[in-house]
């Protein structure tokens, strides 16, 4: 695994990210207009299942998921791409893996969430409040990671 | 009042003392401002959607409920940001991506007062599905446009300090 990692921070992305001057800055702030793109359309859908606004009818807002797919499509391209600049420390980091995990629960829960909306289920609430922990969870760990290094 | 008097009015206070004192005190305002961001550009893109057409079905009266959340979170983001000018003015005064950021924090005030008073009446009245008057939809692919760019130029901010 080191030697993928190692093999993944040596190659050309990585030098790019590392050694251009404005390769990084522009990747990272992508990256901050992607996650605001994802969360904003993920916790608003959550808020909506929750509750608020509930004179809008929730499919409604179904085409807002491609503008939130496509915020997530910009983030895993970036993230990638930011991964790259030190993969072999990233991995272990225990905010990292916290984080992957976070998204990867939140992006299934979505999921759920509107599987129990369209079955007119009991359990909407509990999983879009779950959900959006989630994605909290998420933006939280990313922004620990430039602290918490262990 | 120049640079210097306004960054020594931002040390000057005991919020100051916090961020530079307390190690965990700015990555908590630096989360603060992350969620708040994601809540704002979210209640926009929901009000913004709909009118530019997005999502036509959202019932344009109820979207403007998400107005308040908006509000809400810049709210957030101004006392986070406001932190963060007060660990270190001077980094952040004469940084010109810091600059153009609050420049055009100004402008998209300007223009959700225009959504507010000029649009906002009419639209209420928007049947779900119809189109928005075009006017209206300006000011929403404006204030987007606006957003995106004040998020850009903050994660800059480290980087244009010429």
């Amino acid at each position: 695994m080191d030697q993928l990692l190692l093999a993944y921070e040596n190659g050309a992305v990585g030098l790019f990210i590392r050694e251009s001057i404005w390769g990084y800055p522009i990747v990272l702030a992508s990256h901050a207009v992607g996650m605001a793109t994802v969360l904003g359309v993920a916790w608003m859908l959550c808020l909506r299942v929750l509750g608020f606004a509930k004179g809008i009818s929730i499919t409604s807002l179904d085409k807002l998921f491609i503008v939130g797919w496509a915020g997530f499509l910009l983030n895993l391209i970036s993230g990638i791409v930011l991964f790259a600049g030190s993969a072999s420390v990233y991995f272990y980091q225990w905010t990292f893996q916290l984080k992957l995990g976070a998204i990867i629960l939140g992006g299934i829960l979505l999921k759920f969430v509107m599987n129990e909306v369209r079955a007119n289920g009991s359990k909407q609430k509990l999983l879009a409040a779950l959900c959006a922990f989630c994605w909290l969870v998420g933006v939280v760990t990313g922004r620990l990671m430039a602290y918490v290094t262990a | 009042m120049n640079q210097e008097a306004l960054a020594a009015w931002f040390e000057s206070g005991i919020v100051h003392n916090w961020m530079v004192e307390l190690y965990w005190m700015f990555p908590l305002m630096e989360t603060f401002h992350f969620v708040g961001l994601c809540v704002l550009f979210g209640s926009l893109l929901v009000v913004d959607g709909r009118v530019l057409g997005i999502g036509k079905f959202i019932n344009m009266n109820e979207a403007m409920k998400f107005i308040p959340l908006a509000i809400g979170a810049f709210a957030i983001n101004l006392l986070s940001g406001f932190s963060f000018l007060t660990a270190d003015p001077n980094a952040y005064l004469g940084n010109i991506g810091f600059q153009w950021k609050i420049g055009l924090i100004a402008v998209a005030g300007i223009n959700a007062l225009w959504f507010w008073f000029g649009e906002h009446k009419e639209l209420c009245q928007l049947a779900d599905g119809a189109d928005a008057p075009f006017r209206a939809k300006v000011i929403a692919l404006l204030s987007v446009i606006l957003w995106v760019i004040i998020i850009v130029l903050g994660r800059l901010i480290p980087y244009t300090d010429f």
